[in-house]
């Protein structure tokens, strides 16, 4: 980062978007760059889920040698439903893998309960994680305590996979309806919790939605099974205290955004959207909200460094014009196995071309 | 062909479009018992139907779960249809193998490019999901294989794709086999560049892509 930048730090420009005013550039925010993190500091992304203290110091290590904005994240809440999992440990390994889903057929759906949010196995690394990063503030730093999810109709499709629940959405819509219900509440549930351990620090609320994108389901049955779980949790987390809602709409929503601009995002929200969306299009659908977004993650995996710096100039360009603030960011997870070369191509063209006159 | 075939053959095709498992089973029956050939009401009913529900999806009026439970109603009239066929070994269809490689569970797309393939008249084998690279291979030569679908959506995963290319090298059968890639991270500069044959971005692309891929490796039929 050059001396310019410095002296005007991305936590100050995100600071103004957030108190609605015009920053002095544009800044770039990684997304959740767990994984990238872990494996830049040497172990893999197994090192970064099971040991949440190498995530944090991974993570903050990773921040303070690019200079880029850090905010401490970790996935918050997951398992405790049941079923079997394998977790691989290799250099390619990246998620859990369903062994047995939670829910295998409709008797199951019924017999179904939530488990405590509290007594989760998990709950207990999300929370050490997060009192490691309450514990201080690095320069360059925001949220510093982030209640990070998937949203009720991803988690849904996650209990029982895509293929029974598609199935289930046309034949048998109660199921669906009662899943969606367990894990609406479950993560009400969750986002409580967290606001009561932790509501003196500086957090937010995170919800990432990619199996409802219109890839998968279709604008009407996103009205029917995403849309009023989705304004349910949004509206009761605002209701709780959180100021803002961090709300990842992964894939091509295009088809969803009349239904996504129903649903309260805080003051302001921000909206992180993929390259499947356009900016101006984002901009119109939430003229109130921070746009956030949209390099594809790829291009920053697998492009040259000359391919990543154009990708990012177009994108800022045309950010810049968003008037209710812009952050440059991937459109989705930030690839673990992205070079560090493209990172900081991709920050200096950020640099390059931010400023606003 | 006589008008009551014909009928038959549009109602085979409608009974998938509708979703309805019954009718198709029921219908496959009547074809049956009246003679049609089974290939026709595969090809030019079931398969029908479920092509036009693939362009559906292309065109954004179709989605995941309507064209899941189309594929069960095409299936299901396939499982009637399959003992009445009757396949000439210098005749058979292109075979292929598919599935989502190690440490990848995100099957939907795979199944979707399956469906479509199969209606479309490839003989599928498919892996499933989580599958290791020397599975593929094994099963490839096994089946004799005329193609190998390799299926990622996860950015780590998908790198898997460039393991799998140098194994075929690495065991002398590179050259047996066209490789198609696909998943919501794979493009085709990705596909280039892991030297794969092809790349496509939805179940129907794929078939249009297997066809002009396979007709250009000379062997088979469709």
């Amino acid at each position: 980062m050059s001396e310019k930048a410095r002296k005007v730090l991305d936590v100050d420009c995100l600071n103004a978007m957030l108190s609605r005013q015009k920053p002095a550039r544009v800044i770039h925010w990684e997304m959740y760059p767990v994984c990238f993190a872990a494996i830049q500091a040497g172990k893999t992304i197994y090192d970064a889920y099971a040991d949440p203290k190498f995530s944090y110091e991974s993570q903050k290590r990773i921040a303070r040698e690019t200079g880029w904005l850090f905010q401490p994240i970790f996935p918050s809440i997951g398992g405790g439903w049941g079923g079997e999992y394998k977790l691989l440990k290799d250099d390619y390994a990246q998620a859990p893998i369903p062994v047995r889903y939670p829910v295998e057929d409709e008797a199951e759906v019924w017999k179904l309960e939530a488990p405590e949010v509290a007594s989760l196995p998990s709950v207990k690394g999300s929370m050490d994680f997060c009192k490691l990063a309450v514990q201080e503030k690095i320069e360059n730093e925001t949220f510093n305590v982030t209640f990070n999810v998937s949203g009720p109709f991803t988690t849904s499709a996650e209990l029982c996979g895509m293929n029974r629940l598609g199935r289930w959405m046309l034949r048998n819509p109660e199921l669906v309806h009662r899943l969606l219900r367990l894990t609406t509440d479950h993560i009400i549930e969750g986002a409580a919790l967290w606001w009561d351990t932790f509501k003196g620090a500086d957090i937010l609320f995170t919800l990432s939605e990619p199996m409802s994108a219109n890839q998968v389901i279709s604008p009407k049955q996103f009205e029917e099974f995403a849309f009023p779980y989705i304004k349910e949790i949004h509206e009761k987390v605002l209701a709780m205290g959180y100021k803002h809602i961090f709300c990842h709409i992964c894939g091509d929503h295009n088809g969803n955004l009349p239904y996504w601009a129903q649903m309260p995002m805080g003051d302001p929200g921000i909206i992180s959207i993929g390259h499947q969306i356009e900016l101006e299009t984002a901009a119109r659908f939430f003229p109130n909200d921070i746009i956030y977004g949209n390099i594809d993650p790829i291009i920053i995996q697998i492009g040259t460094p000359k391919q990543v710096y154009e990708a990012t100039r177009q994108i800022v360009e045309k950010g810049k014009a968003i008037s209710n603030g812009f952050v440059f960011a991937p459109g989705c997870e930030l690839p673990p196995k992205a070079s560090l070369e493209n990172i900081k191509t991709m920050m200096r063209a950020v640099e390059d071309f931010g400023w606003y006159e | 062909m006589t008008k009551a075939d014909s009928n038959i053959l549009e109602e085979l095709a409608n009974s998938v479009i509708e979703m309805d498992e019954k009718k198709a089973v029921r219908l496959c029956e009547e074809a049956m018992a009246k003679g049609v050939d089974p290939y026709l009401a595969i090809s030019q009913g079931l398969a029908q139907g479920m092509k036009t529900m693939g362009e559906g999806y292309e065109k954004g009026t179709c989605f995941v779960p309507e064209l899941l439970l189309a594929s069960d109603a095409m299936y299901a009239g396939m499982n009637v249809l399959r003992p009445h066929l009757k396949v000439a070994k210098d005749s058979a269809n292109y075979r292929v193998v598919i599935g989502v490689v190690e440490g990848d569970t995100h099957d939907i797309g795979k199944n979707l490019v399956k469906i479509m393939l199969e209606a479309a008249g490839f003989q599928m084998t498919d892996l499933g999901s989580d599958v290791p690279l020397s599975r593929f291979v094994e099963t490839a030569v096994a089946e004799k294989a005329d193609m190998i679908c390799l299926s990622s959506l996860m950015s780590t995963t998908m790198l898997r794709m460039a393991d799998f290319i140098t194994m075929l090298s690495e065991e002398g059968v590179r050259e047996r086999f066209k490789v198609m890639v696909g998943g919501a991270c794979v493009s085709p500069s990705f596909a280039r560049q892991i030297g794969a044959d092809g790349y496509a971005p939805d179940a129907l692309a794929a078939v249009r892509k297997a066809r002009t891929l396979l007709e250009a490796k000379g062997t088979g039929a469709l």
